[in-house]
């Protein structure tokens, strides 16, 4: 069958492209050359791996990761602080990286495995009860994004000295100043997991 | 003689006033006290599951958008929403000359209501409507027309859609230019910019005459700078109608004040207003103010909004709007101090310029911690077109201040060790430490020297007999200049407020503590289970509470502002042993003994004198009040009784027969590179008299958080103003410098328990202290360093390099 290229846009193919005048004329290519294809992946459709479940997820364009994360997946782990990339509080781990979740576009992320504090606590990290014990929490509101924070140098750096922890929770902001505290609670973490690797 | 029998009010007003005397424990502590016991709040803020109000959305919900002012001071003439109301997702506009709101005293406040004394309210009292108003008086101030839309988005944008003009008018920054007379008023027509305040002047004893009998009398001025709290969690709230009640979810440290406003400012009975108040992602006093126009503002502002949209409305703040109010403390001050040889201050006079609000007169600390007879202090407010300012953990910045400088000053002058001069001058209202002693023996609490223990733990930590040296003396090895400074204050009971609350025993023997409160982050939860789990006799992890519902019709500490655990432990504490009373009275049926002759420990109740003789209070409670309902089947009613309790008195700062005893003592190390002008902070030692720490850590972490954000004001953060424009030109976390986790050491913290608070316990607050202490230390440490002053605030590298002559 001849195509024909015209500019109507709501008569293109959506598997090749190819644009049709008529609305039978697409359907029966579609039929004929695309009949056994599984459906192409719409414009704005994106796959994200977080905490080990599989999302396909449609996004805006000017979506932030934050705002899917949070507001489309429910995750409150991640926090508006700052607003705008200056705090930390919106951390979350992509493929082993953490990130700032509030100045990256979700668009950006297909394919991304994303770690949130939820996923670290059902996990039962052992940074959950460091954390606990060490009063490395006063509001709470910025609390997971030093826990991401800390999981991701703790995967990285399994054994980090008390200056390698300062450096890498530098920019996590804590208005309530629990910052002595952190370093504690991600040193014991770090002798727990060394403890269970050992067993 | 027949007793007077009293009326219930009168009874129930008895058992809930604070009496003054040492609250002398009388149970066993196995969780008041020890370390370890598990935080209630940490494993849901470490795992992100704590829900806080900006977490929450709600189906069919709009968010809102509030024009702000570009001008310092200027008038709307022309408004123009024809386009922002046609644009797409637009659900609601309202604008100031709205017939719904036109005749609507928007104030964000409860100025103005009898519930806020005129003569203190500062900012509030100013006759303006100061939430969508056509009048502009400070940059960034929520005017003009409020957007609810489908998305945060399509808000923003349709603000930009709003056609606006203005009149700018001559405006004033400067708190000295502001009182000259040709200054513009910011009042139309007022005679001054001068803000009336019942607290202009303070008098004890004759300033003459205490300067006659000094050896040495000194002069000197200091001026302070804004700063601001710059919480975590942005201002915010959702509102939702349905039919004529109103449901709030608020961010707000006093949820029952906000209701109040609510319920004044657009007509809504009390009853119909039910409020959520989850978690606070800091607070700081910000979220808890009456001035505070934007935090209620956006409150009236989103039901509104809410009302004529008939959706659920969410009304955030961005960072760069949260920066409008500021600290109490932007003040210019003159000081003229008298003191003998030894260190004894004579007399007292200064005068106090503030901004737009005087929280304080700066004289305060004086009267309540010193012996010094002859004090003034004159305290003038002005308006400048800044914006509101407030409390902000908090209001005794000025007296602080002003402490701290004048007795660094009489030290340094007369050549003495600055802490032999706190210790020459400790006292109450003009007595000496004598005064304190008979107060402590009358009222039953312990023979302490709170002063002297508290400088001793701290000389000892910080090693200062060895390391004091005059002013400009010692150059380190590194080439920076090497500073030391002390200060010194009383404990932070200044407290009052109301708090109510439930115990109830479930049927299954677990318990729950029944209140609303607002967390602010100083973990009180869990020291009101340790409370109830040493009064009642209950295992710490069998109890529960559930804060987040102001309808649960008892709150907390509201207003919760300076006052938490001081007011609140005694209601948990009165409502515990009220409802072991109850299940004693039940048991006893149950032992077929007198509940004089039981006892309850980790949730089992004994006989004293057989302690085998025992049932598990699962046992006890169950069928304990068994009633038959209407169906014939048998139900069981929890055990529950409540309390109440008043705590201190609104007023001037010495609360009347009720003086402070408890002292704290803060050091300070730097070093001062004359090269740059960087000040680098080495050693903090704060030491507090908490009188009773019933959770250690929990002490510990407001000592180590103070002492970030104290170091934070004292040396980076501070509010710019263009003075061209008048525009706030730092309004976001990058320019607004706080400190990170590198900035600054660790604080070394000591912890000392005199029991000698007016709190449970003996216990007194720590959540205020450091944060306003540390602010004030680090012009002395400096002057120690380099010899030269600099009696201005905050203390940036230029201001280290134009003292040393070197621009």
């Amino acid at each position: 069958m001849e195509t024909k290229v015209t500019a109507k846009a709501n008569s293109a193919c959506p598997y090749c492209g190819a644009v049709f005048d008529q609305w039978e004329d697409l359907k029966t290519h579609v039929l004929k050359e695309h009949g056994s294809e599984p459906l192409p992946r719409p414009t704005g459709m994106i796959s994200l791996t977080v905490n080990g479940r599989s999302h396909e997820l449609m996004v805006q364009p000017e979506w932030t990761l934050y705002q899917v994360i949070h507001d489309h997946l429910g995750l409150t782990g991640v926090k508006m602080f700052c607003d705008r990339g200056a705090c930390g509080s919106c951390t979350v781990i992509m493929d082993g990286r953490p990130i700032l979740s509030c100045m990256t576009l979700a668009i950006e992320c297909d394919g991304c495995r994303i770690e949130t504090a939820e996923g670290i606590a059902e996990a039962r990290h052992p940074l959950i009860e460091t954390y606990v014990k060490h009063h490395a929490m006063q509001c709470g509101y910025c609390t997971p994004g030093f826990i991401n924070t800390a999981k991701a140098l703790l995967d990285r750096n399994p054994d980090p000295s008390e200056k390698e922890i300062m450096e890498a929770l530098a920019g996590n902001l804590c208005r309530c100043g629990t910052y002595p505290q952190h370093p504690k609670a991600v040193r014991e973490a770090s002798q727990i997991l060394k403890e269970e690797r050992s067993e | 003689m027949k007793e007077k029998k009293m009326s219930p009010y009168r009874v129930l007003k008895k058992e809930g006033t604070y009496k003054v005397g040492f609250d002398k424990p009388d149970v066993e502590f196995r969780q008041i006290g020890k370390r370890g016991v598990r935080r209630y709040d940490g494993y849901e803020k470490a795992s992100g599951k704590a829900l806080y109000t900006r977490d929450v959305n709600l189906p069919g919900m709009l968010f809102a958008k509030v024009m702000a002012s570009p001008h310092a001071r200027a008038k709307m003439v022309h408004l123009d929403t024809v386009e922002a109301e046609a644009y797409a997702g637009v659900r609601a506009v309202l604008r100031y000359d709205d017939p719904a709101i036109k005749d609507m005293e928007l104030t964000g406040s409860i100025a103005g209501t009898t519930r806020m004394a005129p003569d203190s309210a500062g900012w509030a009292m100013l006759p303006v409507k100061t939430i969508l108003s056509d009048q502009a008086v400070f940059e960034g101030q929520m005017v003009g027309v409020a957007i609810a839309a489908d998305s945060e988005q399509i808000a923003a944008e349709a603000l930009k859609k709003v056609r606006v003009e203005w009149a700018p008018q001559p405006f004033v920054l400067d708190n000295e230019a502001a009182l000259t007379p040709e200054a513009p008023r910011i009042i139309p027509g007022a005679e001054t910019n001068q803000i009336f305040d019942g607290r202009e002047l303070t008098e004890h004893g004759d300033v003459e005459k205490g300067f006659k009998a000094a050896d040495k009398v000194i002069r000197f001025e200091a001026r302070r700078n804004a700063h601001l709290w710059a919480g975590a969690e942005l201002p915010c709230v959702i509102a939702r109608w349905s039919d004529e009640r109103l449901e709030m979810w608020v961010h707000e440290q006093q949820p029952y004040l906000s209701k109040l406003i609510l319920a004044e400012q657009l007509n809504v009975p009390m009853n119909k207003i039910h409020t959520h108040s989850l978690y606070q992602g800091c607070s700081f006093g910000e979220r808890c103010n009456p001035s505070n126009w934007s935090q209620n503002g956006i409150n009236v502002l989103a039901a509104l909004l809410a009302r004529r949209a008939d959706r659920p409305v969410k009304l955030v703040l961005n960072r760069a709007e949260n920066f409008y109010g500021f600290s109490g403390d932007l003040m210019v001050s003159k000081f003229k101090v008298g003191a003998r040889r030894d260190g004894t201050i004579t007399a007292v006079h200064m005068k106090n310029l503030f901004a737009n609000y005087m929280c304080t007169t700066g004289v305060e600390h004086l009267v309540d911690n010193t012996r010094i007879v002859n004090l003034k202090c004159e305290g003038t407010t002005v308006f400048v077109n800044k914006p509101p300012a407030w409390w902000n953990r908090c209001e005794q910045l000025p007296n602080v201040f002003c402490q701290t400088l004048i007795f660094d000053h009489v030290a340094d002058e007369l050549g003495l060790d600055p802490t032999q001069v706190a210790l020459a001058n400790d006292g109450c209202n003009g007595h000496d430490t004598s005064f304190l002693k008979q107060f402590q023996q009358a009222n039953g609490f312990p023979q302490r020297d709170s002063l002297a223990e508290c400088i001793k733990a701290g000389k000892k930590a910080i090693d200062w007999d060895r390391k004091w040296h005059a002013p400009g003396a010692r150059r380190l090895d590194n080439g920076r200049m090497h500073g030391m400074a002390f200060t010194w204050s009383h404990d932070w009971d200044d407290t009052r407020g109301t708090g109510s609350a439930a115990i109830m025993i479930q049927n299954d023997g677990s318990v729950s503590i029944i209140a609303q409160h607002s967390d602010v982050g100083v973990n009180p939860w869990t020291t009101y289970m340790q409370i109830v789990s040493d009064e009642l006799g209950v295992r710490y992890e069998d109890i529960e509470i559930n804060p987040f519902d102001l309808n649960v019709g008892f709150a907390l500490m509201s207003p919760d502002g300076s006052c938490n655990l001081v007011s609140n432990g005694f209601v948990i504490k009165k409502a515990a042993r009220k409802a072991r009373r109850m299940l004693m009275d039940l048991a006893a049926d149950k032992f077929n003994l007198p509940a004089e002759a039981l006892d309850m420990k980790d949730s089992e109740i004994f006989e004293i004198a057989d302690p085998a003789n025992r049932k598990p209070l699962a046992e006890m409670v169950k069928m304990a009040t068994p009633m038959l309902n209407a169906v014939g089947i048998w139900t069981e009613p929890p055990v529950i009784d409540w309390a109440w309790h008043t705590q201190g008195l609104w007023g001037m700062a010495l609360e009347t027969g009720r003086p402070r005893m408890c002292r704290q003592a803060n050091f300070i190390e730097v070093e001062v590179d004359t090269e740059t002008g960087e000040v680098h902070v080495t050693r903090i030692v704060n030491v507090n008299d908490v009188g009773r720490a019933i959770s250690p850590e929990t002490v510990e972490g407001q000592m180590y958080g103070g002492t970030y954000m104290g170091l934070g004001r004292a040396l980076t953060e501070e509010l710019v103003w263009d003075p061209a424009t008048g525009v706030l030109l730092n309004r976001n976390l990058l320019d607004y410098k706080y400190a990170t986790m590198l900035d600054y050491p660790a604080s070394d913290n000591v912890i000392v328990e005199t029991e000698l608070g007016h709190g449970p316990y003996g216990s007194t607050g720590i959540g205020e202290n450091t944060a306003t202490m540390i602010p004030a230390l680090l012009g002395p440490a400096i002057y120690n360093a380099i010899g030269k002053r600099i009696d201005d605030f905050p203390i940036t590298p230029d201001k280290v390099l134009k003292a040393l002559g070197k621009i």
